[in-house]
């Protein structure tokens, strides 16, 4: 079998090393040359016991999301692992720690939850592992070297990756831990394999191009860097933080400036002091904080001031579910606000994309003298990819529109209206330069003033100027996939939820469906035009959500005044493929019916 | 203060304005403060301490809030930026962090310093920011005609306290002297040369400097704050006030009346040194001036 699609989920309590089995099990994976996609859910808690699910899909075809069946589970702790029984497909794999049944009240033991179809394998987890480290705290690895084994995993690769991982302890923890690995291939020679998974042999990769396995935020990380990041402030806040942590080991090696400030509005405000002082300067958070920063925000569109900020979204409103995804901070990121105050709005849909998105949103922020908001979202900040980078940076270091020579005597104006609206700008330290930049609506020169007149060219100026937006070169602001043409269903979907939209599309396809998706990548200024375009090849439009008010169809249906068939979710779980199919199924029967 | 009183003729006191070379740093905008408002003072007092310290206008960031104080940058020949009420502090910080080589000045009211902005100046004043505070204490709301303000004084009637003022009003050096400011000191709108001084030592002083300045409003406080009442109120430092003694800057910063002059001023490394300093612990090299990665 040349292709390979296999999905394993690991379970567990807080504790047992679930999602540091993920973690090699994911990397080792993609040391090999397998595509990897993954994604971990884990409690609020730090300590307790709390459920932590691993869940990795190894490939070697590009895909676009996790898979609604895995093919193999494994249990670290019942308790929490019977809930997922179900998630394994026939002829699938369970693997759970064979103790003895009496030592467990009546119904709480794996073997009692497989199902019909499924190959239990119960393995002596604790005992393997006591016998090879004198220790059970190595059980996570111990069933590692059991898949491996099981499904002819790279042990090569497995072993890199212990070493790698426990590099910085005593040396005897990083031994300790291949013995328990190799321990638990041993055990697994005396299993008859029942289950039909496979594992075929991992796909090429073109030559002057890296692969790396990152996460969404990792992601956003690289592309802040590889656009020249100047500083960054931030105050943390799940599911964000990672971003300012890891900025905070890379800036100061690169030269550049982070610091932690006292709260949310400080984060943005010292942002857009930097930018206004010519910096390339960024923050990150979430729902909550980007609550706090709307009134800056504000500032930022009618000062003019170049900045960029990270909006990784959780379960709200308010404090809500920090731990859990959701997208509903559309409307605050497009509107929120005193004012008419439009910015521009990035979604990435995959962690490729989110690395694209960071370093586009620098060019964009200096290019056209606003601040730009990248929405992300719990599933893809976290979720680990299998990306392939150019070698070349693709960013470019300085987009601004510079001042041209002066007559003497001329006082320069910051907001000149110009063809394209965006006005040529200096920075401090700039000679003849000298402007007030402000809050109040000013004329050219940045003097306030509040004549009718004035505020209706600067209103005019601060909208138009971010229609070029559109037409900036190499990011994919809206884009189309599946059949050409006329469809019976389209799916328009934005940020993470894409990936599944794109699995449901092929899906349907497959089952004989005309079908194509859209996403939608800049929410504002929103590429109406291709939008509209799209939606008029299609018979029926679904706009399947992680939210509960529908606020893209929402965004979409006011723009176009087109009624859209929405699928809207909040159990803080990314979409189901099947729940997305499901309803394209019906579109397109409702459409044959009538 | 002790100059002798003679006559002043309009054309020789044009012609000395003119010729001392502040006006550069004036910009061509009318300040619009009521006359006879303290901030004229300390407007001048900056242009001319910038003039005095030879300071290029391009390398000049003032930033301000919300408030009559606020409006500051637009009256001043440099770069400005007037923010939102309360952000001074932190806009101020991001300034100084993208570009170490900047003199940055902030400037603001009681109101957007103390009231809606206080959670900020213990931060800026702990992270030894180095810029310069300048917070013009007029204990009243004026830009909104006349409400109460966290520095207004125990029983001062105003539109919002028509029953007299009962909340007891902030200390301000007291706060800023336990916030770890690493200057601190008070001057006295009414007393032009000696503010104009300290505005000097403030901007020269390597870190966060706080200069507190009574600044009357003659248009909302007819009773409290008067130039009347201040004249009588001020005093300077006693002459053997130590200036490197914290205990002795709260102790005086605790008396009744006002006094005026420097109350404290340490050494310590400033933010960006201190960043300098985690570049070199991460392996980078710092390079000042203009924030960007290698």
């Amino acid at each position: 079998m040349d292709s390979t699609d296999l999905q394993i989920i690991i379970c567990g309590s807080a504790g047992d090393g679930t999602i540091a089995a993920g973690d090699i099990l994911k990397r080792a994976m993609a040391r090999a040359g397998y595509k990897v996609i993954a994604f971990d859910l884990y409690p609020a808690e730090i300590r307790g016991f709390g459920k932590c699910v691993a869940r990795v899909r190894v490939t070697t075809e590009q895909v676009y999301s996790l898979k609604r069946r895995s093919d193999v589970l494994v249990s670290l702790d019942d308790s929490h692992a019977i809930e997922h029984v179900g998630e394994v497909r026939d002829f699938g794999a369970v693997i759970f720690e064979n103790a003895p049944i009496a030592r467990l009240r009546e119904g709480r033991h794996m073997s009692a939850h497989v199902k019909p179809g499924q190959v239990p394998y119960g393995l002596a987890q604790r005992e393997v592992c006591e016998r090879a480290t004198s220790s059970s705290r190595s059980r996570n690895i111990v069933v590692l070297g059991f898949l491996a084994r099981m499904y002819g995993l790279p042990v090569a690769a497995f072993h890199e990756i212990i070493a790698d991982k426990f590099k910085t302890k005593a040396p005897v923890v990083g031994e300790s831990n291949i013995r328990a690995f190799d321990a638990g291939f041993e055990a697994a020679t005396a299993y008859f394999k029942l289950d039909d998974v496979t594992l075929g042999p991992p796909s090429h990769v073109a030559e002057g191009a890296d692969t790396v396995m990152m996460t969404g935020n990792g992601a956003v990380v690289q592309g802040c860097l590889d656009a020249g990041i100047g500083s960054f402030f931030g105050y943390p806040i799940t599911p964000a933080t990672t971003i300012m942590e890891r900025l905070a080991v890379e800036m100061p090696k690169a030269g550049a400036r982070l610091l932690q400030t006292e709260d949310e509005i400080s984060a943005i405000a010292a942002t857009i002091g930097a930018g206004y002082a010519g910096s390339r300067a960024a923050t990150a958070t979430s729902g909550p904080g980007l609550a706090l920063m709307v009134e800056m925000l504000g500032l930022g569109v009618m000062a003019e001031v170049p900045c960029v900020i990270f909006v990784s979204q959780r379960g709200g409103p308010s404090t809500g579910m920090p731990t859990k995804t959701e997208q509903s901070d559309l409307n605050l990121a497009v509107f929120g606000g005193a004012g008419d105050a439009q910015r521009i709005v990035l979604a990435p849909t995959n962690v490729e994309g989110c690395y694209r998105c960071a370093g586009k949103a620098f060019e964009l922020a200096e290019k056209f003298q606003t601040p730009v908001v990248i929405l992300l979202d719990l599933y893809l900040s976290n979720r680990y990819e299998t990306v392939i980078f150019s070698k070349d940076n693709i960013f470019e270091p300085n987009c601004s529109k510079a001042v041209e020579k002066q007559d003497p005597g001329q006082a320069y104006q910051r907001f000149q209206l110009t063809d394209d609206f965006v006005s040529p700008r200096a920075v401090p330290g700039d000679v003849g330069g000298m402007h007030t930049v402000t809050g109040l609506e000013h004329n050219e020169l940045g003097r306030p003033s509040d004549s009718g007149e004035m505020h209706t060219r600067m209103s005019a100026k601060r909208h138009r100027k971010l229609e070029g937006a559109l037409a900036h070169g190499d990011l994919n602001i809206c884009k189309r996939f599946g059949d050409e043409g006329p469809v019976d269903v389209g799916i328009l979907a934005w940020g993470s939820t894409f990936g599944e939209s794109l699995e449901a599309m092929m899906a349907a396809q497959a089952e004989g469906i005309r079908c194509s998706a859209m996403k939608v990548v800049m929410l504002s200024p929103l590429p109406v035009d291709l939008i509209a375009g799209f939606l008029a090849d299609c018979k029926e439009v679904l706009v399947p959500e992680l939210n509960y008010e529908g606020q893209l169809a929402n965004l979409v249906s006011g723009q176009l005044g087109r009624p859209l068939s929405r699928l809207n979710r909040v159990t803080g779980a990314p979409m189901q493929v099947e729940e997305i199919l499901e309803q394209v199924r019906a579109l397109a029967k409702g459409r044959a019916a009538a | 203060m002790n100059e002798p009183l003679r006559p002043v003729y309009l054309e020789e006191k044009l012609e000395e304005i003119r010729s001392d070379g502040h006006l550069a740093y004036r910009s061509k905008s009318l300040p619009t403060w009521c006359p006879g408002c303290g901030y004229f003072s300390v407007s001048e007092g900056v242009t001319k301490a910038l003039k005095e310290l030879h300071i290029p206008t391009k390398d000049v960031v003032v930033v301000s809030g919300i408030g009559c104080a606020s409006r500051f940058p637009f009256f001043l020949e440099a770069y400005g930026f007037h923010t939102l009420h309360g952000r001074t502090l932190p806009v101020a910080t991001g300034v100084k962090v993208a570009n170490d080589a900047l003199t940055v000045v902030a400037v603001g009211g009681d109101g957007d310093g103390f009231a809606i902005g206080g959670g900020h100046i213990s931060h800026a004043a702990r992270r030894n920011v180095d810029m310069t505070y300048i917070l013009m204490d007029n204990g009243i709301y004026g830009l909104t005609k006349g409400q109460t303000s966290p520095t207004s004084a125990l029983g001062f009637k105003t539109s919002t306290t028509p029953y007299e003022n009962r909340d007891q009003p902030l200390r301000p050096l007291m706060m800023l002297l336990s916030y770890g400011a690493s200057w601190v000191a008070q001057a006295y709108a009414g007393h032009q040369h000696h503010l104009k001084d300290l505005i000097a030592q403030a901007i020269t002083h390597k870190g966060f400097s706080y200069l507190h300045v009574l600044s009357p409003c003659v248009t909302f406080d007819k009773t409290n704050m008067t130039y009347a009442n201040l004249d009588l109120q001020v005093r300077d430092l006693p002459e053997d006030h130590d200036s490197g003694d914290l205990m002795a800057a709260l102790t005086a910063a605790n008396a009744p009346t006002p006094a005026l002059g420097l109350f404290y001023r340490e050494e310590r490394p400033t933010l960006t040194e201190a960043m300098d300093e985690v570049m070199r612990a991460a392996g980078g090299e710092p390079r000042g001036g203009l924030a960007r990665s290698a």
